[in-house]
């Protein structure tokens, strides 16, 4: 979590110096989601993400430095240079990555549930997405489809109550997003987002379902996002107030009272990963900075298997 | 006549003519003739190319001034009679037509007489080196495609080139024209003619030559001028030691001139003084000209020119040696253009070397007169106190034109040249 | 050597390659029980049963999402859309995501998937059922795209398409469905994908085909054969990657081109092809490139309409007469 906060803080500063190009969509205060789920899989389950992804990318193993050299651009970077902040990737890790559409990647990550169950192996595919998402024509597909099948899938949806500048009231027919698992005849749960330990809680029972075959489960995860939908968001139906009384809640905070008072962890120790985690950042920074910018003569390489030349 | 064939050119596109200058050279099922233009101006456009077979009273050029815009002038289909049906684009005028068939990488035409050549025929057409133009001169549809490229190849190869006329008298006579010599080029009527006398003669007999375009020049000339003028011509006899001396002096010094050098120098001072023996007859009267344009008879083997030294009377005997002496250099090799010919005052035709001693040149019009010289002999003469001495003798004949020039004129003339022949310091 | 209908040629070799390669797996509505709506999955499900034979619900954009995550997870999904043109209801995940998904990532996943359906005309299936829309798939980079013509070409290029790392769309053709043509028996029969062929060979014009215009071309080649006109016929089978030498290679030859194929000639492939002839062959052609597509209009569902909305042998025959005056 302090990996992703970290990481995230570090991307605004690049960002508001002018370093990356495109949009960034920051994940800060929805630390405790992606790092507890993705914490809570083996190796060989699939993970989907979002364009508010770099949360689940972090998470599920992908290296800061690889990451930062992908925001700038440069061949050393997570995908070469050619994702960027959006599509973060890396399939070695079961990542099937992060999606510039919303909703994109979940029917992606159903897949590789339904490969799973085709292969007959106990690899379950976790996609997150957000509440906007959840409207999505193809993640109702999917659920529908993930269900009559009962595929080894679990759907996260991270409900941080704004779809850019639309606040989930206006735009979802539902308070709570798990409902809609039973219009799927789906297992669903709603959870404080900020609280790894409920987090935990549903994902544990979900994997449990989901790799004795009962099928999916739907995980909505209340939460909120400190920043804007992106930098530079002036965030017109935000106001600076419920902004400010949101961040009294951090999940980093909460959790690591939790580890203290019930003496998991010493001050000492959390301490530490602070300061391994800034100087895991700064390392990541001269990594890519010291980066090579790709060739532009690479620019049609990797579009098939096969080359041609067209 | 119905038509006639161009085969020369003398003056090209973008070029100055004048009046009276040679223009181009047909040949008609009668004979051959050099035309000269019946106007002063700039060729703007040649309608016809050489080989062209044109109909009468077709226009075959265009002479105007420079940058004058002729494009109504110009016929959609200056040669062939066809109509075009298809609207494909047609060259619209002069300027176009010379500036847009050129294209980077591509030797060819892209529309030729209103006709449209696809690419593949360009590059048929180069690659085979026939001309699209010619093609395109009795081809009958609007698109010239790499097929018709490929069929006028075949039929290229297989034809016998020869002119309408030559092609014509050899159906007459039965000659097949594949038995006609002839060393590159098209079979032209003498040719055929030839080909004829060859099938008659028993080997010994006569020669046909037929007649060139110099040759024909040459005797209309000399037939208009013993025709058209009062000619006749005044001889005298001149001691030359003085110009024997001056030409040794001069060549002590390094400074080769010829006798004809010295004389063109001495003629054209004496012409300055004599304005009607260096005039010209025109309809309007009898132009005096107030500069002696010297023209010097070169003989070559297929027959007379005569370039002319401009402006003669200006030069000094260096520049005339030099002058006089790339004229004739250039005469011989044929590479003169007609205005090397043009605009002559006065005529020197020396036979001398040939030891001839005296003749009558004929006056080239519309010249006023001609002055023939003859070779140096060492002759016993009687000097002044009555002695006998051996001088070198030089006879002059000055032929003219009696409408301008009257026989004390002519006399008096040669008394002044003999004066300065003479005594050849007399000219400064 | 075995003669078989179009249709049939499908199910065999989906049958061989499913049997050949675990990973390979079938998704698509009615393939199951159905056998397929126009037979091509019969027999499937009685071989491989449900886990490999995935009836799905009418959800195009799901299942054709799907296909893209178990395709980078190691499987071959073929996945059968009834009518190609049900792949625009799953548009972004097809250029959005499986185009993409392989370059995104800097050329580390691949996506061996077949999107398969018929499209094209003459049924009477109106405006949403008829289209032929290979052209928008080609635009996209990373999709390559398959149009076979007979059953020989179908069983060689659908091997070809499953066995190929990347995604391919498989255009086929609802009016080839029933039409019989003699099939090599070898399970490894296989059509390189990106190798046009000549199908009939000629020396004054060039037509390239795709589809039913193959056939339409052969037929006016037969025709004017007897005024001694020789026209050469190319079915390009693979659009994606193009067969471009051959084309070029009979253009120089014969000096006239016309391009003839289904789609909407306003922008419709024909165009490309034009172009490149254009490019690549000018100085070796005595014509312009013609052009033979659907006019621009939606395919109309009376008879007379979708026939004059179609390209037609008639509209072959006088494209090729145009060239060559």
């Amino acid at each position: 979590m302090v990996r992703i906060r970290k990481f995230e803080e570090l991307t605004e500063v690049f960002f508001s110096q002018g370093r990356f190009r495109g949009t960034v969509h920051p994940y800060i205060g929805q630390e405790a989601i992606g790092s507890t789920v993705i914490s809570n899989l083996e190796e060989g389950d699939y993970v989907g993400s979002t364009h508010r992804g770099h949360g689940h990318t972090i998470a599920i193993g992908c290296e800061t430095k690889k990451m930062l050299a992908e925001m700038l651009g440069k061949e050393n970077g997570l995908c070469r240079g050619r994702g960027g902040s959006m599509h973060m990737q890396d399939f070695s890790r079961g990542y099937l990555g992060q999606n510039g559409i919303v909703g994109g990647g979940v029917a992606m990550t159903t897949g590789a549930a339904l490969a799973a169950q085709i292969k007959g192996t106990k690899q379950v595919a976790v996609a997150f997405y957000g509440e906007g998402a959840s409207n999505q024509g193809v993640v109702h597909e999917t659920m529908n489809m993930a269900s009559i099948w009962k595929l080894p899938m679990i759907f996260v949806c991270e409900n941080n109550q704004f779809g850019v500048t639309t606040r989930v009231d206006k735009s979802t027919s539902v308070r709570d997003i798990s409902v809609r698992a039973k219009a799927y005849e789906m297992a669903g749960t709603t959870v404080d987002g900020r609280s790894v330990i409920q987090v935990e809680e549903a994902i544990q029972e979900a994997l449990r379902r989901a790799r004795s075959g009962e099928g999916p489960t739907l995980i909505e995860a209340k939460c909120f996002r400190w920043l804007g939908h992106y930098f530079g968001d002036n965030e017109p139906t935000r106001t600076r107030e419920e902004v400010e009384a949101e961040k009294k809640k951090d999940p980093i905070q909460m959790h690591k009272s939790v580890l203290l008072s019930e003496k998991f962890a010493t001050e000492a120790q959390l301490t530490s990963i602070e300061g391994e985690v800034e100087e895991e950042i700064k390392q990541a920074i001269a990594f890519a900075e010291a980066g090579p910018a790709p060739d532009p003569r690479s620019v049609t390489d990797a579009v098939f298997c096969e080359p041609v030349s067209l | 006549m119905t038509e006639g064939t161009i085969l020369k050119w003398f003056v090209a596109e973008g070029a100055q003519i004048r009046e009276g200058e040679p223009f181009f050279e047909v040949e008609t099922d009668k004979l051959t003739l050099v035309v000269d233009s019946h106007h002063t101006g700039t060729v703007l456009k040649l309608l016809a190319g050489v080989g062209d077979a044109v109909p009468v009273m077709n226009p075959i050029a265009i002479i105007g001034n420079a940058g004058e815009d002729i494009s109504g002038l110009l016929p959609q289909s200056p040669i062939l009679p066809e109509k075009i049906t298809e609207s494909v684009p047609v060259v619209e005028s002069v300027t176009a037509s010379s500036r847009e068939t050129r294209f980077a990488g591509d030797s060819g035409e892209r529309i030729l007489n209103g006709k449209f050549v696809t690419p593949r025929a360009r590059k048929i057409a180069r690659e085979t080196n026939i001309s699209i133009a010619d093609i395109a001169k009795s081809f009958t549809g609007s698109k010239i495609s790499s097929r018709d490229v490929l069929a006028f190849a075949e039929t290229e190869k297989n034809r016998v080139k020869a002119s309408p006329v030559a092609q014509r008298m050899a159906d007459e006579k039965g000659i097949d024209l594949a038995s006609v010599k002839k060393d590159g080029g098209r079979i032209m009527k003498a040719d055929v003619s030839a080909a004829l006398l060859r099938g008659t003669s028993s080997g010994r007999g006569e020669k046909l030559v037929p007649f060139t375009g110099m040759r024909k020049v040459i005797a209309s000339r000399m037939l208009e001028s013993q025709s058209e003028m009062a000619q006749t011509h005044n001889r005298i006899r001149v001691d030359v030691s003085e110009l024997v001396a001056l030409r040794e002096k001069l060549a002590e010094g390094g400074i080769k001139v010829s006798y004809n050098d010295i004389l063109v120098r001495l003629v054209s001072r004496v012409l300055r003084e004599f304005p009607y023996v260096n005039a010209s007859w025109t309809v309007e009267g009898i132009l005096l000209h107030e500069y002696v344009n010297m023209g010097i008879a070169v003989g070559l083997d297929e027959g007379l020119v005569v370039p002319v030294l401009r402006d003669a009377d200006t030069l000094t005997l260096a520049e005339i040696a030099l002058q006089g002496g790339a004229l004739v250099q250039a005469a011989r090799e044929g590479s003169l253009s007609p205005d090397d010919f043009s605009e002559g005052t006065f005529t020197l035709s020396n036979l001398g070397m040939f030891d001839t001693e005296e003749f009558v040149a004929i006056v080239n019009p519309p010249q006023a007169a001609i002055l023939a010289v003859g070779s140096i002999i060492r002759q016993p003469v009687a000097d002044d106190a009555g002695d006998v001495v051996v001088k070198p003798m030089m006879t002059l004949t000055l032929s003219y034109d009696h409408r301008i020039v009257d026989g004390a004129v002519a006399a008096k003339f040669l008394q002044r040249l003999k004066q300065l022949i003479r005594n050849p310091l007399l000219v400064y | 050597m075995t003669v078989k209908t179009y249709y049939n040629a499908i199910a065999t070799v989906l049958a061989e390659e499913m049997r050949r390669d675990p990973a390979v797996f079938v998704m698509g509505e009615d393939i199951a029980e159905g056998g397929g709506t126009f037979s091509c999955t019969k027999g499937l499900l009685e071989e491989f049963g449900r886990n490999r034979v995935r009836n799905t619900p009418i959800s195009e954009c799901g299942f054709v999402g799907m296909s893209l995550g178990a395709a980078i997870c190691g499987l071959r999904p073929v996945v059968e859309l009834m009518f190609l043109d049900f792949a625009c209801n799953a548009m972004d995940q097809i250029i959005n995501q499986i185009s993409k998904a392989r370059y995104m990532s800097g050329g580390t996943v691949k996506v061996p998937l077949v999107l398969r359906g018929p499209q094209g005309g003459w049924r009477g299936k109106a405006a949403q059922h008829s289209q032929s829309l290979e052209t928008l798939y080609m635009h996209v980079p990373g999709l390559k795209v398959v149009c076979p013509s007979s059953p020989y070409n179908v069983a060689g290029l659908l091997r070809a398409s499953i066995r190929s790392d990347d995604p391919v769309i498989f255009c086929e053709h609802k009016n080839l469905i029933p039409v019989k043509g003699e099939v090599p028996d070898d399970p490894e029969f296989l059509i390189p994908l990106g190798k046009a062929d000549v199908v009939r060979q000629g020396k004054d014009v060039t037509v390239i085909a795709s589809l039913m215009c193959v056939h339409f071309a052969l037929e006016v080649a037969e025709k004017m054969a007897k005024e001694g006109i020789s026209v050469e016929v190319i079915d390009v089978r693979t659009l994606v990657p193009l067969d471009k030498a051959t084309v070029l290679e009979s253009v120089r030859k014969t000096g006239r081109a016309v391009v003839a194929h289904e789609a909407v000639k306003f922008c419709g492939w024909g165009s490309e092809i034009s172009s490149i002839i254009m490019e690549e062959a000018f100085e070796y052609l005595d014509a312009p490139v013609a052009r033979v597509g659907a006019k621009y209009c939606p395919i109309p569902y009376a008879k007379e309409l979708e026939d004059e909305a179609l390209p037609s042998v008639a509209d072959i025959e006088q494209a090729i007469r145009r060239v060559l005056s």
